[in-house]
């Protein structure tokens, strides 16, 4: 399972990244040669020009920020009530009876759908962002959540009782713990589907994101600007799964799965 | 001995049923089944899969209860689970997020992880009290399990075939561990087992159970340590054997 064990772990965590580089290295020798036109790729140097532009003038600084402030709301809030309806639903069987068809409904509605309705009732300020980003994270959490408390071993419960624990300690040693792994499957997935969210959101209507960025640039045919919005998702994405990964390695020691990321 | 400071002589139980039934839908699994157990006294319940003899175990805890008939500990009617009986299941149910020392420690506060530690030197692991679960041998994850119930100082300790996933040669450790811990403390054991050798060789006494019935109902009158080979041994374990053979499976 672990092949890469002989070597030093820098070098393996470096790995992953050889393949960006040499298409990074490959797009340059393409642009630079005009195989590819600057109107469809401009050149990785522009862009990194564009990169620092921006950064001077404190636009991407600023985009970056706005952008993220949403992101991080939706994703709290979403997320939050994700965690406790799953909860709920997965301890208790009353709240499992009556709140579940609801949600499974709400699940097959395609968020996105809702823009048409979350522009009239929002206008174009932040709430119908923070809105669209909350139900995109909602359900990932919430159905994880839910298969992770419904799945913990009803053997280790019984165990449980019979040493004495009381509900509260079941739940905060037993239950939890095991619905962990999979709650934070559930959070990837979020983070997934928050920057996807954000990223429509943002071209519809706004006056600042790295979406709205974008969407300028292309008015002004600054394809470098473009790319680069693309490509801070891409970094944002990747950060955002570091992250978990992060949290993983350190909450899920005791997981085999897990040991020695 | 540091063993024998940990281990303080708590009183044992004494255990009585009386006209226990237990049914699963139209299946009778116990029939008005009598039953009295001496305080102290290490019992070993036998039979063929599907004779009962884990429900019998399961009413005992309390963990279920029975349709008919009543369980006294110490002549009081026992009902729920209570902190006098501990269980050793068939597996170890260690929490694997847990580690080693954590999982002994469960259910008790906080300051009581020096009787923790000391309940893990008593099953010879003490070294491995800051490891996961999941690196444990099954041998070991069942020491675990065994010092987490001793932790507890239990009047009773029930046995739930504990030692049926085990190789051969850890399952007569363990079984002589056992043996010894309980001679050193001396609270109430029932064990329940197919293997009718492991009964003969840590029990008191047998009892056969067949078609939710005590089949049989023996002593074993043997001193300890006890040998293998000795003639006596042999014979009873043949007799138990033969009985279970001959009668029909129901």
């Amino acid at each position: 399972m672990n092949t890469g064990s002989s070597l030093p772990r820098w070098i393996t965590g470096l790995t992953g990244w050889v393949l960006p580089v040499f298409l990074i290295i490959l797009w340059a020798v393409a642009t630079e040669y005009s195989w590819l036109s600057s109107q469809i790729l401009p050149a990785p140097i522009d862009i990194v020009r564009a990169a620092i532009n921006l950064t001077v003038s404190g636009e991407l600084a600023k985009n970056i920020a706005a952008s993220a402030e949403r992101a991080g709301w939706g994703l709290l809030i979403g997320g939050s009530i994700g965690f406790l309806l799953g909860l709920f639903n997965g301890l208790f069987r009353i709240a499992e009876r009556f709140l579940d068809t609801t949600v499974q409904m709400i699940r097959n509605v395609p968020h996105l759908a809702l823009i048409p309705l979350v522009i009239i009732w929002f206008g174009i300020g932040e709430a119908g962002k923070v809105f669209l980003v909350t139900l995109g994270v909602f359900f990932p959490i919430y159905a994880n959540t839910y298969h992770g408390i419904k799945t913990t071993d009803p053997q280790l419960i019984e165990m449980g009782r019979v040493y004495g624990l009381n509900p509260w300690q079941l739940f905060s040693q037993i239950i939890f713990p095991g619905a962990l792994p999979s709650i934070l499957v559930g959070l990837r997935y979020s983070l997934g589907l928050m920057w996807l969210t954000l990223i429509v959101a943002e071209t519809i209507a706004t006056t600042s994101g790295i979406g709205q960025m974008a969407m300028n640039a292309r008015e002004f045919m600054q394809t470098d600007v473009v790319v680069l919005a693309i490509m801070i998702y891409a970094l944002l994405g990747k950060l955002a799964d570091t992250a978990v990964h992060f949290l993983e390695s350190r909450i899920l020691q005791w997981h085999p799965g897990f040991r020695h990321r | 001995m540091t063993t024998q400071a940990f281990l303080k002589t708590s009183s044992n139980l004494a255990l009585k049923l009386e006209q226990v039934s237990k049914n699963f839908g139209a299946l009778t699994v116990l029939e008005n089944l009598n039953l009295d157990i001496q305080p102290g006294s290490f019992v070993a319940i036998v039979g063929r899969s599907g004779c009962g003899k884990s429900t019998l175990l399961r009413l005992i805890s309390g963990l279920d209860q029975p349709d008919t008939g009543t369980v006294f500990y110490d002549d009081q009617i026992h009902k729920r689970l209570n902190g006098h009986a501990r269980v050793m299941f068939q597996e170890a149910r260690l929490l694997p997020w847990k580690r080693v020392l954590d999982n002994v420690c469960l259910g008790l506060c906080k300051e009581k992880k020096d009787r923790a530690l000391e309940a893990l030197q008593h099953v010879g692991l003490e070294s491995k009290a800051q490891e996961w679960p999941s690196v444990l041998s099954g041998g070991q994850r069942q020491r675990v399990a065994l010092a987490r119930a001793l932790v507890h100082e239990p009047r009773l300790l029930l046995l739930d075939e504990p030692l049926g996933a085990l190789d051969a040669l850890t399952r007569i450790e363990m079984q002589q561990l056992i043996e010894k811990i309980w001679l050193e403390t001396g609270f109430t054991a029932i064990l329940v087992t197919h293997d009718i050798s492991e009964a003969v060789t840590l029990a008191d006494r047998v009892i056969l159970l067949d078609g939710g019935k005590i089949d049989l109902d023996v002593a074993v009158d043997l001193p300890r340590p006890r040998h293998r080979d000795h003639p006596k041994w042999i014979q009873l374990e043949e007799e138990i054997l033969n009985r279970v053979l001959n009668t029909p499976e129901s």
